[in-house]
C-alpha cells in the first residue's frame, strides 16, 4: 500500500490536485494543438528531456476526449515491417516504466496478444510477422491450436465456426493499459514541469506568414508561437487545412463496446483479422470489444447498430459461451487513416508547423515513443532516425511503410 | 424451505400473478415458492429474502431497490446466465438462481472486509497503489480481477435460438403509459400506422402500480382501445434499446430483436425514482416509492412490515396510505416540505403514524438490513432521532427516462424550477410526452400524449399541425402542476453515502476527485467510473451532476451532462447476433467434388477443393496428360459500351485500346499508390463487349472498386455487370487438352484457328460456352466459361471425353505448384501492401505512356528510380529443403542478422524434383541469377540461389502447341 494513500486515509484534507488551471498567455514558444496522449506526451518530454517549458497544450474539450480516451488500449509491437517493429517496441518499453516514472499506476497488463489465423494466407502472414519480430528481438511466434487451447480455453477451436481457427501469432508482451491513466499521468507531470494545459480552448485558425507559422487563433483569443504542433488525430486534416497544408488523411469512425462486468473469463487479448473483431477483458471485468474501422469517411461519433450486431455475431463464432453476456455500452472515436496505415510525423511545407498525426486505429500504443521523438524533433530541429520512415514527404517519394497487413484490425 | 407466505398479501386489483398455480425455484440452494407472473425478485420478497447480491467494490449486501430494472442491486446468476436482473426476470419452475460476487455465501462473504478498509480505497485508489515493486503488479492484478467482476460465464453454455425482425411504421411510440397510449391513439386516429412498445407485460405505465389503486379510471379504456385499434400494434415486453440516425430503432423481446424504421418517434418513456444520498443509502430495505408500489400492486407483496416514508411530494403520502391499506404499519412520514406546501394529504394516515414536516432522513441503520432510520429537521442543528422500522421508502423525485431522447440528439437542459432535466429542443420527427417531458398530473400526461400523437401525424403529412395556442396552453398546464422532484440530492452525514451503486462510489469520492482536478463532468465520470456500471448512469448521473456543480461552483446547467451511449438497457450478444448468418458460397460442382474425394478448403466466401487426395499426382496428370479444375470462384465482370477500353485503360496498368476482338490479355490493376490490387485476364468479345476475370477472393472488392470509379466520373458510356455467379468456369489443362475438347465440338481448335491468348464462343456438348485459351499452369489450356446451370453437365462431359486421355481433376494445391513452376504470381500472396508491378517482375505490363491511370504517378517514380526490392524466383542449395512461406531472408552482419527480404511462395516441384519458390530481395541481388543468399529457417541460415524466369518451360513453348 502506498504511503500516500495511508496519509490520505488518516487526513481530513484532500489529495493535491493533479493539475491546476493556469492563465492563458498571448505567446508561447511551442503551441500543441490537441490534449490527447500524443500532445501531452510531447509536452512532457519537451519539459523533461529538453527543458522547454514555455509550452501550451490547447484542447477543445477535456483532455483525453478524443481517441486517447476512447480506444481499447491494446499495446503491442508485433508489427510487420522492421521500422514499425523497432518503433513500437520502444514504446512498449516506455510503457513498462510508466507507472514508476509517474508514481501513478497506469495498470499495464501484459496479458499476451493473440492474432488468430483462419486461412492459410493468414498463417503465412503470421509466420512472416513472427519472423520479423523475432529478428528484432520481439517475443512473437506462430502457435497452433493445442497451445492456443491452453492459453484461451473458451475459444472455439472446433471446425464448427464458418472460418475455423488454424493458428495464431502469439505475442506474450502485448497487453492492455488504462488509457485515461496514461493521459492523466502525462498531463500531471507536464503541468508540474511548467507546461500550461488549457482545456475548453478550441483552435479556430493558424496564422502563417511568408511560409512560417506565427501563431494560432482560439476561441479564447490569439496566441503567438513560432512552433505549432498538430496532434489532433481525427481532426488532423481540419487543423492542417488551417495552415494550408494538405495531408493524405481520411477520417473514419472506429467503434468499440463493453459488456457488463464478469468474473475473469479471458486472460489474453484475442484478435481475428478475418472476422474483423478483437476482445480483451479489463481489470474491472468488462469485456472490451472492437472491430475494424467503419468502411466510410465520416466525423460522426454516434456509432451504429450494425456495428454491434456484426460484432456480436463474429464474437459468438469465436466464443459461443458468451451468448448470454450483455453488451452495456458502445461508442465511436475518429481515426485519421493514411494510405499506408502508418503515421505522419515531422515537418510540413510550412516552417514551424509540425504534425504528429495519421495515428488511425493504432496510435495509442505509440504515445510514449512518439511524444519523445516529437519533443526531440522540436528541441533539436533534427528528425530522429526512429521516425524518419514516417515523414510526410514519403508519399511524394513513393516510400510508403507497409503496415496494412498488421495494423488494420489489430490496432 | 423458506416461509414463502410471510409477505404475500391478499389478491390485489390488477396484480400480474396467477395465484391458482405455484411452483418452486431455488435461490442459493433454498427452495422459493412462486406464482406464474412473479419475477425472481417478487418471489424472493414474498419469502422475506431482502439481500440478493453484494456490491462490486466493498461487497456490501444489496437488495431490491427500484424493482424496475434500473439499479444494479438485484443482479443474480440464473443458470448459465450472469448479471440477470431479478426484478425484471419472470420466475420459472426449477430455475437455479444464485447470488453473484459472493464467496462462500451471500451471508458470509469473505471479501466483505474490504468495506473496513475503504478509507484506504478512495476514488482512484487503483492508480495510487501497487506501483512498487513493479514485479508484484501482475500478482496484485490477478487478485483485483478476482475481486471485481460480477457474474460468471459458463464455458459450456449451450446454443439457443435467436431471430430478428424488421418493422416499418409511421409512428413508433416508446412507452405504453398514459401518455404513450393516448399518443398512439391520437396518431392512429389521424390515419398513421402505429407501433407501441412497452417493456412491461401490459401497457399502463405507472398507472399499473401507482398507489392508491384507482377503482377504475381511463386506463383500462385506453389500453383496450389501443389494442383494438386496427392501426395500432402493441408490442408488450419489448424494450427499445437504441435510437440512431433517421429514427432507426432497435428493440428486444425475449430472444427476438426488432429493427424499426419509423417515420416519427414519440418517446413516452416515463421517469424513474431518483435516489437520495444519505448514510447507508443502499442498505437492503431502502426501497424507492416505485419499488414499494410495484411489489404491492403487481405482485401482492408487502415491501416491508414497518415503513418510514421519506418524501418531498404528495406522491409519498399516497404511497404511505396505500401501504397502510395493505397492512403495512407506517411508522413515519418524513417530508422535506413545510406543511403549508403540501396538498391535503396528512389525514390519510393512521393515528399512530408520526409525521415530520421539514425533515429528512440522515441515515439508514441496521446490520445487513434496515432496522430503522435517523430523522432530522432540515432547518435546525439538532441530534437526529432514531425511528425503528424495516422499510425505508424513498420518494423524493423522479429522473425523466430520457436516455433515448439523448440518443436521438435531443437538446436537454436542466429546469431549475422543476429540478429536472427536461427536453428543450427536439429533432424533427421526434416527440416527447408524459413524465419524460415533465408532465405528471394524469390529465396533463393524457393531453400531452394526444398532442404528440397529432404532431407526429402532422409531421408525416397525415393531418394539420395542432394550433400553437394548444401547445402553449399545455406548457402552462405543466408548469402549474405541483412539483414532484426536490432539488436536494443529498443530506450530510458521516458514513458511506453511495452515489453510484454499481461501482460503490461515494459522494466523498466525487469530492476528492474534483479536488484532484477532475472537475469537468466527463473527467469526473472517467476517474470515478461513475455511470459506467450496469445501471448505465440511471441511478447516479443526475446526482453526480448536482454534486459536481456544487463543488466546482457552477450551475447544474453549466455543468452539462455526459454522453448517453446506446444501448439503453444491456442486451445479450446472442440477441444482437441473431441467427448470425455467415454465408458460404459453393460452386455448382460442390457436391461432385465432395463425392469424388476432394479435401475442401475455405477460400474467401467460397469452399474449394484443395486436392483430390494426391496433389503431386494431380500435377503430373496436368504436365503429362490432361487435368480439369473448377475455377468457378473467379470473379467475372462484363463491361459493355464504347467507353469500356477507356475505363480499362484507367484502372489497369496495361493498354487496352488496340486489343482486337477475339483476343485476351493478362492485366494488372493497381490502386492510387501503385500497389498491385488484383490481376486477371480480359477478353474482348465484340467491339463493345469485354469480359474480365478477377481473383476469387477479390471479386466483390474489385467490383465495388470499379463502381466507385464509375460513379466518380469515369463512367462514360460503359456499364459493368458482376456475373461471377452467373457463369461457372473450368480450366482444362495439359498436352492433351485440345484432343479432349475436340471431342465435344466440331469447331476448329488448331493453333491457326484458335491461337494462344484468344477467346472463342464454342458449343461444347450442345452448351454455348465462352472459351479462352490461356494458361496459368503453363500447359496448353482452355478456360471454359458456361452458364452455372449447365456446369455440372459440361464438367461431366469433359471428364467423359477425357477418360481415354487419362484426365484427372486437380485442386488448388496442384494449381499452386503448377503456377509456381511457371513463376506466376498470386496477388496477395507474392505481393503485399507495398508491391508495385514493376518490382513484382511485371514491368512489361505497365504502360507509363498512357493517359492518366491509377498508380501512374508512383509507378513513374519507381520506373525512374528503379525498384529497391524485386520479386524473383529461388532454388535451395540443399535439395529437399522447403522453407515455409513467410520466412525471412537475412544477411549476417556484425550486429546480428539483417532482414533483406522474405519468402512468399515455396514448394517442392514434383516435375523438376527440387525446391522452387518466389521471394523479395534487394534489387541488386535479385538482378544476378545464381547469386546466393540465406533464408532463416528455425534459427539456422540456409543457402538459396536467385533464379530468373519460369522454372519450367521458360520459353513457354508448351502453351502454344
Ligand atoms: C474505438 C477505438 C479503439 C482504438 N483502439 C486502439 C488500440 O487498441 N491500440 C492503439 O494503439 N490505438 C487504438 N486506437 C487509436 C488511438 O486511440 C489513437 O490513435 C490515439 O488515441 C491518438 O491520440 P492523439 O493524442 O493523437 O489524438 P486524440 O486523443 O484524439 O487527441 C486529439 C485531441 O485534439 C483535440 N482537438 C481537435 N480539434 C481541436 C481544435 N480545433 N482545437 C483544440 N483541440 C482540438 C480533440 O478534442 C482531442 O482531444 C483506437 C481508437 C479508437 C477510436
Ligand atoms: S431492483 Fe432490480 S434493477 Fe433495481
Amino acid at each position: 500500500m502506498s504511503f500516500k494513500l495511508i496519509k490520505q486515509a488518516f487526513s481530513s484534507g484532500q489529495p493535491p490536485p493533479m493539475w491546476k488551471p493556469q492563465p492563458l498567455k498571448d505567446r508561447y514558444d511551442v503551441v500543441i494543438i490537441g490534449g490527447g496522449g500524443h500532445g501531452l506526451a510531447t509536452a512532457y518530454y519537451l519539459a523533461r528531456e529538453h527543458g522547454i517549458t514555455d509550452v501550451a497544450v490547447l484542447e477543445k474539450r477535456y483532455i483525453g476526449s478524443g481517441g486517447s480516451g476512447r480506444n481499447t488500449a491494446i499495446v503491442r509491437s508485433n508489427y510487420l515491417t522492421p521500422e514499425g517493429v523497432r518503433f513500437y517496441d520502444e514504446s512498449v518499453k516506455l510503457y513498462g516504466q510508466m507507472s514508476e516514472e509517474f508514481d501513478f499506476n497506469v495498470m499495464f497488463s501484459r496479458r499476451g496478444h493473440l492474432t488468430l489465423a483462419h486461412t492459410d494466407g493468414a498463417v503465412r502472414t503470421m509466420r512472416r510477422r513472427a519472423e520479423v519480430n523475432r529478428l528484432q528481438g520481439v517475443d512473437s511466434r506462430l502457435i497452433w491450436p493445442d497451445e492456443l487451447a491452453r492459453l484461451c480455453p473458451p475459444l472455439d477451436l472446433s471446425d464448427h465456426p464458418r472460418y475455423p481457427v488454424q493458428a495464431a501469432l502469439y505475442h506474450p508482451p502485448g497487453g492492455i493499459i488504462r488509457h485515461d491513466a496514461v493521459v492523466w499521468g502525462y498531463a500531471r507531470h507536464a503541468v508540474r514541469r511548467g507546461v500550461h494545459l488549457h482545456q475548453l480552448t478550441e483552435v479556430t485558425g493558424i496564422t502563417v506568414e511568408k511560409g512560417k507559422v506565427t501563431g494560432v487563433n482560439t476561441r479564447r483569443g490569439r496566441i503567438k508561437a513560432g512552433t505549432v504542433l498538430n496532434v489532433t488525430a481525427g481532426w488532423a486534416g481540419v487543423i492542417a487545412d488551417m495552415a494550408g497544408v494538405k495531408l493524405p488523411i481520411a477520417t473514419s469512425p472506429l467503434q468499440a463496446c463493453v459488456t457488463e462486468p464478469l468474473k475473469p473469463f479471458l486472460d489474453v487479448i484475442i484478435v481475428s483479422g478475418s472476422l474483423h473483431v478483437y476482445i480483451s477483458q479489463s481489470d474491472r471485468g468488462e469485456l472490451v470489444m472492437g472491430a475494424a474501422v467503419d468502411p466510410f469517411a465520416s466525423y460522426s461519433m454516434r456509432g451504429s447498430f450494425s456495428f454491434i450486431e456484426g460484432l456480436a455475431g463474429h464474437m459468438l463464432e469465436l466464443f459461443p459461451s458468451l451468448r448470454h453476456v450483455r453488451l452495456m455500452r458502445q461508442w465511436a472515436g475518429l481515426c485519421d487513416m493514411t494510405p499506408d496505415y502508418s503515421p505522419i510525423m515531422g515537418h510540413t511545407s510550412v516552417d514551424g508547423f509540425l504534425v504528429d498525426v495519421g495515428w488511425g486505429t493504432y496510435g495509442f500504443k505509440a504515445i510514449p515513443v512518439s511524444g519523445k521523438m516529437m519533443a526531440q524533433l522540436i528541441a533539436t530541429g533534427q528528425t530522429p532516425d526512429l521516425i524518419r520512415p514516417f515523414r510526410l514527404s514519403r508519399f511524394e517519394e513513393h516510400n510508403l511503410v507497409g503496415e496494412k497487413g498488421a495494423a488494420s484490425v489489430g490496432h | 424451505m423458506l416461509n414463502n407466505a410471510l409477505y404475500r398479501l391478499e389478491p390485489q386489483a390488477g396484480e400480474t400473478i396467477d395465484r391458482a398455480q405455484t411452483f418452486t425455484f431455488t435461490f442459493e440452494g433454498r427452495a422459493v415458492i412462486a406464482h406464474p407472473g412473479d419475477t425472481i425478485a417478487s418471489a424472493l420478497a414474498a419469502a422475506g429474502v431482502h439481500v440478493i447480491s453484494r456490491s462490486f467494490k466493498y461487497h456490501r449486501p444489496r437488495g431490491v431497490m427500484c424493482m424496475a430494472g434500473h439499479c444494479p442491486n438485484c443482479l443474480v446468476q440464473v443458470g448459465d446466465e450472469p448479471n440477470v436482473r431479478a426484478c425484471q426476470t419472470p420466475a420459472e419452475p426449477d430455475m437455479v438462481v444464485k447470488p453473484q460476487n459472493v464467496w462462500p455465501s451471500l451471508k458470509k462473504d469473505a471479501m466483505a472486509f474490504t468495506g473496513l478498509f475503504s478509507r484506504f480505497m478512495p476514488v482512484g485508489f487503483y492508480y495510487k497503489t501497487f506501483i512498487r515493486p513493479q514485479a508484484m503488479w501482475p500478482l496484485f492484478e490477478r487478485i483485483l480481477r478476482r475481486i471485481a467482476g460480477l457474474g460468471k460465464v459458463n464455458p459450456a453454455t449451450p446454443p439457443d435460438r435467436y431471430d430478428k425482425q424488421y418493422l416499418h411504421t409511421d409512428v413508433a411510440v416508446v412507452g405504453g403509459g398514459p401518455a404513450g397510449l393516448s399518443a398512439a391513439l391520437a396518431a392512429a386516429e389521424q390515419g398513421a400506422t402505429v407501433s407501441l412498445f412497452d417493456e412491461n407485460p401490459q401497457p399502463g405505465g405507472h398507472w399499473r402500480y401507482a398507489l392508491p389503486a384507482p377503482d377504475d379510471g381511463p386506463l383500462p379504456d385506453l389500453a383496450a382501445q389501443a389494442e383494438a385499434h386496427p392501426g395500432i400494434t402493441v408490442y408488450p415486453e419489448t424494450t427499445v434499446l437504441s435510437c440512431y440516425e433517421d429514427n432507426w430503432l432497435s428493440a428486444r423481446r425475449g430472444n427476438r430483436l426488432f429493427k424499426i424504421r419509423a417515420g416519427a418517434v414519440i418517446f413516452a418513456t416515463g421517469a424513474y425514482d431518483r435516489p437520495l444520498i444519505f448514510d447507508n443509502d443502499e442498505l437492503p430495505g431502502v426501497r424507492f416509492g416505485g419499488a414499494a408500489q410495484r411489489l404491492l400492486r403487481l405482485y401482492g407483496v408487502q415491501p416491508g412490515k414497518r415503513a418510514i416514508v421519506v418524501t418531498a411530494n404528495d406522491g409519498g403520502w399516497r404511497i404511505a396510505a396505500g401501504l397502510q391499506a395493505a397492512g403495512v404499519s407506517v411508522v413515519a412520514v418524513v417530508d422535506e416540505r413545510p406543511e403549508s406546501e403540501a396538498g391535503a394529504v396528512s389525514h390519510v394516515l393512521q393515528a399512530d403514524a408520526r409525521v415530520f414536516w421539514r425533515h429528512t432522513i440522515r441515515a439508514a441503520r441496521g446490520a445487513g438490513a434496515v432496522e430503522g432510520a435517523d430523522i432530522a429537521p432540515l432547518d435546525a442543528q439538532v441530534r437526529p432521532q432514531f425511528i425503528a422500522g424495516d422499510l425505508i421508502v424513498i420518494n423524493i423525485g423522479l429522473t425523466p427516462a430520457n436516455g433515448l431522447l439523448y440518443q436521438a440528439q435531443t437538446k436537454i437542459s436542466y429546469n431549475e424550477d422543476r429540478a429536472e432535466f427536461l427536453p428543450e429542443t427536439l429533432p424533427a420527427g421526434v416527440f416527447a410526452a408524459g413524465r419524460v417531458a415533465g408532465s405528471h398530473a394524469g390529465a396533463t400526461e393524457l393531453a400531452e400524449g394526444r398532442l404528440a400523437g397529432r404532431q407526429a401525424a402532422a409531421f408525416l403529412g397525415l393531418a394539420p399541425a395542432p394550433p400553437s395556442a394548444e401547445i402553449t396552453a399545455l406548457a402552462g398546464q405543466k408548469a402549474a402542476g405541483p412539483k414532484r422532484s426536490s432539488a436536494r440530492v443529498d443530506v450530510p452525514g458521516s458514513q458511506k453515502r453511495f452515489v453510484c451503486f454499481c461501482e460503490d462510489v461515494t459522494d466523498k469520492d466525487l469530492e476528492t476527485a474534483i479536488a484532484e482536478g477532475f472537475d469537468s463532468i466527463e473527467l469526473l465520470k472517467r476517474y470515478s467510473t461513475i455511470s459506467m456500471g450496469p445501471c448505465q448512469g440511471k441511478m447516479c448521473a443526475a446526482n453526480t451532476i448536482h454534486l459536481c456543480a456544487r463543488h466546482t461552483g457552477q450551475s447544474v446547467a453549466q455543468t452539462g451532462t455526459t454522453t448517453a451511449r446506446p444501448p439503453l438497457a444491456p442486451v445479450s450478444l446472442g440477441v444482437l447476433a441473431g441467427q448470425n448468418m455467415e454465408p458460404v458460397k459453393r460452386t455448382a460442382l460442390d457436391a461432385w467434388h465432395r463425392a469424388n474425394g476432394a479435401g475442401m478448403m475455405v477460400a474467401g466466401l467460397w469452399m474449394r477443393p484443395e486436392h483430390y487426395g494426391n496433389p503431386p499426382a494431380e500435377v503430373q496428370a496436368v504436365r503429362e496428360r490432361v487435368g480439369l479444375i473448377d475455377v468457378s470462384t473467379l470473379g467475372k465482370l462484363q463491361l459493355t459500351g464504347p467507353g469500356a477500353p477507356d475505363f480499362l485503360d484507367r484502372i489497369y496498368v496495361n493498354k487496352w485500346q488496340k486489343l482486337g476482338v477475339g483476343r485476351v490479355r493478362y492485366g494488372v490493376m493497381c490502386n492510387d499508390e501503385g500497389v498491385v490490387m488484383n490481376d486477371g485476364v480480359t477478353a474482348r468479345l465484340s467491339e463493345t463487349t469485354w469480359y474480365t476475370t478477377t481473383t476469387s477472393s477479390g471479386a466483390g472488392a474489385i467490383f465495388e472498386w470499379m463502381q466507385w470509379w464509375l460513379q466518380s466520373g469515369w463512367g462514360g458510356e460503359v456499364h459493368v455487370t458482376n456475373i461471377s455467379e452467373v457463369n461457372a468456369a473450368f480450366n482444362l489443362a495439359g498436352p492433351r487438352a485440345r484432343a479432349v475438347l475436340q471431342k465435344l465440338t466440331d469447331a476448329d481448335l488448331l493453333n491457326e484457328a484458335f491461337p494462344y491468348m484468344h477467346v472463342r464462343h464454342l458449343t461444347l456438348a450442345g452448351v454455348a460456352c465462352m472459351v479462352m485459351r490461356i494458361g496459368f499452369t503453363g500447359e496448353l489450356s482452355y478456360e471454359i466459361h458456361c452458364p452455372t446451370g449447365a456446369a455440372h453437365y459440361v464438367w461431366e462431359r469433359l471428364l467423359d471425353a477425357g477418360r481415354d486421355f487419362g484426365i484427372a481433376p486437380f485442386g488448388v494445391e496442384a494449381q499452386r505448384i503448377l503456377r509456381l513452376e511457371k513463376a506466376h504470381i498470386i496477388v496477395g500472396q507474392d505481393t503485399d501492401a507495398l508491391s508495385d508491378p514493376i518490382s513484382a517482375d511485371m514491368a512489361w505490363a505497365v504502360k507509363l505512356d498512357k493517359a492518366d491511370f491509377l498508380g501512374q504517378r508512383p509507378l513513374r517514380q519507381v520506373a525512374q528510380d528503379g525498384p529497391a526490392q524485386r520479386l524473383v524466383g529461388f532454388t535451395m542449395a540443399r535439395p529437399g529443403l522447403v522453407p515455409d512461406e513467410g520466412l525471412q531472408i537475412v544477411r549476417p552482419t556484425a550486429a546480428g542478422p539483417e532482414i533483406i527480404g522474405w519468402v512468399t511462395s515455396s514448394r517442392h516441384s514434383p516435375t523438376l524434383n527440387q525446391t522452387i519458390g518466389l521471394c523479395w530481395l534487394p534489387a541488386p541481388l535479385a538482378g544476378q541469377p545464381g547469386a546466393t543468399f540465406t533464408i532463416r529457417m528455425n534459427g539456422k541460415l540456409e543457402e538459396a540461389r536467385v533464379h530468373h524466369g519460369p522454372f519450367y518451360d521458360p520459353q513457354g513453348d508448351r502453351l502454344r502447341i
